[in-house]
């Protein structure tokens, strides 16, 4: 008997969307369909305009689909109405973005409590989860600083600290390493992966990095709005690690 | 090197709705301050255009107006013989020995209002000289007839030409309309001093005299004379300081408008501030640019407050705009507009934004667009070009 | 409340505007409460000022025309009248050569304490009063206006009888609003008499009060028959109705002041909305964060709503408590103004207290629904796709 293989944590069936920017209709994603297993860190990859990103936001739930289904942890999101979904997502998704992740108002601290407010945490339980966090990112000294102390890494990994908070069951990264340098870069996918290999954690992420096809478990291309398979899939896989090689390796 | 016009021109335009919300706070102040000002002017202009600066008002000593003076016949015989009066054409002397009585007049809605009515002879038209009957004829002694005023007209029970106005002890026609070019006159009924004295049962026949002065120089020698005589205690004063007193208590007024244009103005330069600075911020890499291309501090600093300015200049346009519209309206629905409680007299204006009450907006709005726009104009102007450019 | 914390350190973000902002709504809501004072003042005399039984008895042509001094012997013996009154306008001048700045009377001095008693002068003051033939008795208004003590002496020059008169003050009348001053009749009579005069034949006003309210009416219609047909027929009315008719033609003018102060309270809105919705547009991909992270539209619109009503409702409050202190100043200075009579007085009172915040509140809500509600209804997605 074969092993029974864990439900995927991830369905998206059927998938198109369709929007109207000006005078045009744009497809920005036709008849996608796709799983992503429980655990697994995966990267939806592809040039600008491809709707990796558009496929990101439905899978966190930010939009929905013009057809087909999106299963997230068994439920399915279109059932669920927009206040609905926010709560949803309060509970079961970590948002990671390229800018302006963080209140600058907030205290590094206080900015990673923020999603603990949405549940029924106390007073004082909630900075202290907040700490936990920032001390499995590494950042357990700077609790008290605000945003525009913070170096662009420290930021991201405060982000990615408040993305963990709330114990989600997924976690959505858009671009997290778009305006890092290199060493920075490196650190925030380590931490993803980590993430993935220390507590299970399923991360879903898109980038154009070609660095992160080193650390994800499976990569996706898209172009024009349609998943890449077979053979066009290796060859964007190709053409990006082709990429790689422009950019200097750590140490060298 | 500056900044050109068409500059400040784009910008407003490019952020055209936060430019119109702003130029409306600036608008809706200047309409304020119209409003109040017209009505104030309108007030202050009846005492103003109501003296003539050859005539003398005669009172008993101590009064502060006509309604509380009492003359007696035996002090007008004595004066009407005095040197130095004007005399008409037919050589007869230009006094008019008038009483002024203050009773109650229905007002159309019901109300009731103290109006000025003044005995007087054919002679007033005389020594008056700006006023004019303009409709009908002049009232005719003993015939129980009243001339009106034109402000009167129209606000008081009866008081239209051919109608009969009831006053006092009985009803009195109005055969005439008197125009006096906006003077207090025209909020005043003129009637026959004898039959007002009955009429009023006034143990003194007049409260007091004007008269004409044949020159200057006699205005100064007739005061005096009159002032002295030891057999009557009057006092004798310029019609012109005469109603000069009258409009310093309408000039306290003034006092609501300064508050507005003071706190109103404050306020409305605080909001052209804060977009201001928004703009500025928003601005920050545009504005490092323009440095870095070799513009001075000074053309920055001139080119926002140019946009601060030419906001207040569009706030000013729409709000006097309003202001013509929005005080014919009222015009148009309140007629005319009474003043005087206390004084036991009303005098009766129309509410009108002249070019002098806009004159006065418009100084306020620049005001305003000036001093709000110098702290951003301030701040854009030392944005250091490398900052400008990294912030961006 | 657990949002309260993220509400203010919001408001904290930029010092500057929330400074800027507080201001000009703080200064806007002093001026409509100075505005606010002027219908509130003439309401608080009708209204308040006038006691429910009292009458004003004068000539139905005007109260400028007289009536017999001996009248109010007939008017006394009316049934239902506890108590009459004769006063005639003294016209008296203080300092301010021949101008009157407020309303003094010659009265009989036997009969004014029962006429008004909510007046509550003491009954020793009243005792002088009838003692003293140079006695007066001065409302608060004025005796702070020119820091007058019982014991002072005062000369007033009457700007309609030919006579000076000094007095003594000998009681006051404790209400801060009053302006009244009131001077034994008789002493005008004595001064009128030594000039070679007849003396004061005549009154001005007979203030009657009624044992009983119901009565009112029935009284005034009874001492109307008694002067039909002579030579000073009398029109009665209630004091309310009195000083309602007096002020009434003042009515023009408070409704440009109402007018313009709406055109202000109009200001502080559009101030309030302008910041309100600069800042929303600048937190425009914030606010998309915080929907992203599962904070749903209700939240973010009540957030938002909350900074601009917080800074609205405080920003005005400071502004009522600024414009009650003014006031306070102000009295020192101002009063019965010729122009306006008692509304010069710029009294803020508890009804323009009440209307001035409920107008920062309102500002407050007014401002901010549009930007919070269009900030909280726009989808994620809009923002994210212009930035990204």
């Amino acid at each position: 008997m074969q092993a029974q293989l864990p439900e995927p944590v991830i369905v998206i069936r059927n998938v198109s969307r369709r929007y109207v920017r000006g005078v045009d209709e744009v497809h920005a994603l036709d008849d996608v369909s796709l799983s992503i297993p429980t655990g697994h860190f995966v990267g939806f990859m592809g040039p600008s305009g491809s709707g990796k990103s558009t496929l990101l936001n439905l899978v966190s739930g930010i939009d929905r689909p013009s057809a087909g289904e999106v299963i997230v942890a068994g439920q399915k999101l279109n059932d669920l109405s927009e206040d609905e979904l926010a709560q949803w997502r309060a509970g079961h998704v970590g948002l990671i973005f390229q800018f302006f992740n963080l209140m600058p108002v907030l205290s590094a601290r206080d900015n990673v409590a923020l999603p603990l407010l949405l549940t029924h945490l106390s007073k004082t339980e909630r900075p202290r989860r907040a700490e936990i966090a920032l001390g499995i990112v590494g950042l357990e000294h700077r609790l008290d600083h605000f945003p525009r102390t913070l170096s662009g890494g420290e930021q991201q990994r405060v982000a990615i600290a408040r993305a963990i908070v709330t114990d989600p069951d997924i976690i959505v990264a858009d671009e997290p390493t778009g305006d890092l340098d290199a060493r920075n870069a490196e650190a925030i996918l380590s931490l993803l992966r980590q993430l993935k290999h220390d507590f299970g954690k399923t991360v879903v992420m898109v980038t154009h990095d070609a660095r992160a096809l080193r650390y994800v478990d499976d990569a996706y291309h898209l172009d024009k709005g349609v998943l890449l398979e077979g053979e066009e899939a290796r060859l964007a896989a190709e053409a990006l690690r082709a990429t790689a090689g422009h950019v200097p390796a750590p140490g060298r | 090197m500056a900044l050109p016009l068409s500059y400040t021109w784009r910008n407003l335009q490019a952020r055209a709705g936060r430019s119109i919300m702003t130029a409306s706070v600036i608008a809706l102040v200047v309409v304020a301050c119209s409003l109040l000002l017209g009505l104030i002017s309108a007030l202050q202009r009846t005492f103003v255009l109501s003296g003539n600066p050859m005539n003398l008002v005669v009172m008993r000593k101590g009064s502060d107006n006509d309604g509380a003076s009492q003359l007696s016949v035996q002090a007008y015989q004595a004066i009407r013989f005095f040197d130095g009066i004007a005399r008409d054409a037919a050589d007869r002397p230009l006094i008019s020995p008038e009483l002024v009585v203050q009773p109650f007049f229905r007002t159309r809605d019901g109300g009731r209002e103290n109006v000025l009515v003044r005995g007087v002879e054919p002679v007033a038209l005389a020594v008056h000289d700006q006023v004019r009957i303009t409709q009908g004829r002049m009232l005719r002694p003993s015939a129980h007839e009243a001339v009106v005023g034109r402000a009167v007209l129209g606000r008081y029970a009866g008081a239209e030409l051919g109608n009969e106005i009831a006053f006092g002890q009985g009803k009195w026609k109005v055969v005439g309309i008197l125009e006096a070019g906006g003077a207090s006159f025209e909020s005043e009924v003129w009637v026959d001093v004898r039959e007002l004295a009955n009429d009023a049962k006034r143990p003194f026949p007049y409260s007091g005299v004007r008269l004409r002065v044949a020159t200057p120089t006699d205005l100064t020698r007739l005061k005096r004379r009159i002032d002295d005589d030891p057999r009557y205690a009057l006092e004798a004063q310029p019609e012109t300081e005469y109603y000069a007193k009258q409009a310093k208590s309408a000039g306290s007024l003034y006092v609501l408008v300064a508050a507005i244009a003071v706190l109103a103005g404050i306020g409305a330069g605080f909001g052209a501030s804060n977009t201001m600075y928004a703009a500025v911020q928003a601005r920050t890499a545009e504005i490092g640019t323009l440095r870095a291309l070799g513009f001075s501090r000074r053309a920055i600093l001139s080119a926002f407050e140019a946009e601060a300015v030419a906001l207040s200049t569009v706030g000013f346009i729409i709000g006097a705009g309003a202001a013509v519209g929005l005080s014919r309206l009222l015009d148009w629905l309140m007629g005319s507009i009474a003043f005087g409680a206390a004084t036991f007299t009303t005098n009766v204006v129309r509410l009108n934004v002249s070019l002098s009450d806009l004159l006065g907006a418009l100084l306020l709005a620049l005001l305003i667009g000036i001093c709000g726009g110098l702290g951003p104009a301030w701040r854009a102007a030392r944005l250091r070009p490398i900052e400008a450019l990294r912030k961006a | 409340m657990k949002y309260l914390s993220l509400v203010i350190a919001n408001l904290r973000r930029n010092r500057l505007r929330s400074v800027l902002t507080a201001g000009a709504i703080m200064l806007a809501v002093v001026l409509v409460c100075l505005l606010l004072t002027l219908p509130a003042g003439l309401d608080a005399i009708v209204e308040n000022a006038s006691s429910n039984t009292r009458i004003s008895v004068h000539n139905k042509a005007g109260i400028v025309y007289s009536m017999p001094a001996s009248f109010v012997r007939k008017v006394r013996q009316v049934d239902g009248v506890a108590a009459a009154v004769a006063t005639t306008w003294f016209g008296g001048a203080y300092e301010e050569a021949g101008r009157v700045t407020f309303p003094n009377f010659a009265v009989e001095v036997e009969h004014i304490g029962a006429v008004y008693p909510d007046y509550a002068i003491k009954p020793e003051q009243l005792a002088d009063f009838r003692r003293y033939r140079d006695g007066a008795i001065v409302g608060r208004q004025i005796m702070r206006k020119y820091r007058w003590k019982i014991g002072d002496r005062v000369t007033l020059r009457s700007t309609v009888w030919p006579v000076d008169l000094d007095f003594r003050i000998v009681g006051e009348i404790a209400d801060e609003d009053s302006p009244y001053f009131w001077m034994n009749n008789e002493y005008l009579d004595q001064a009128l008499k030594a000039q070679g005069g007849a003396g004061l034949g005549i009154t001005g006003m007979i203030w009657v009060r009624a044992g009983d309210p119901s009565r009112v009416n029935s009284i005034m219609r009874t001492i109307d028959e008694l002067s039909r047909n002579s030579e000073a027929e009398t029109a009665c009315e209630t004091e309310k109705s009195f000083f309602s008719n007096m002020f009434g033609s003042l009515q023009g003018f408070i409704t440009i002041m109402i007018i313009v102060t709406a055109l202000v309270a109009l200001c502080i809105v559009f101030i309030a909305a302008n910041t309100a919705s600069m800042a929303v547009r600048e937190r425009a991909c914030e606010i998309a964060v915080l929907k992203a992270i599962g904070f749903d539209r209700r939240v973010i619109f009540a957030t938002l709503l909350t900074e601009t009503a917080a800074l609205s409702i405080a920003a005005g409050s400071a502004g009522v408590l600024l414009a009650v202190a003014i006031t306070r100043a102000l009295r020192m200075f101002s009063g019965w103004s010729e122009a306006l009579g008692p509304l010069g007085a710029f009294a803020v009172s508890a009804p323009v207290v009440f209307q001035g915040l409920a107008l920062s509140v309102l500002v407050g809500l007014l401002a901010g629904i549009v930007p919070a509600y269009a900030a909280a209804r726009r989808p994620v997605v809009e923002t994210l796709h212009e930035v990204f």
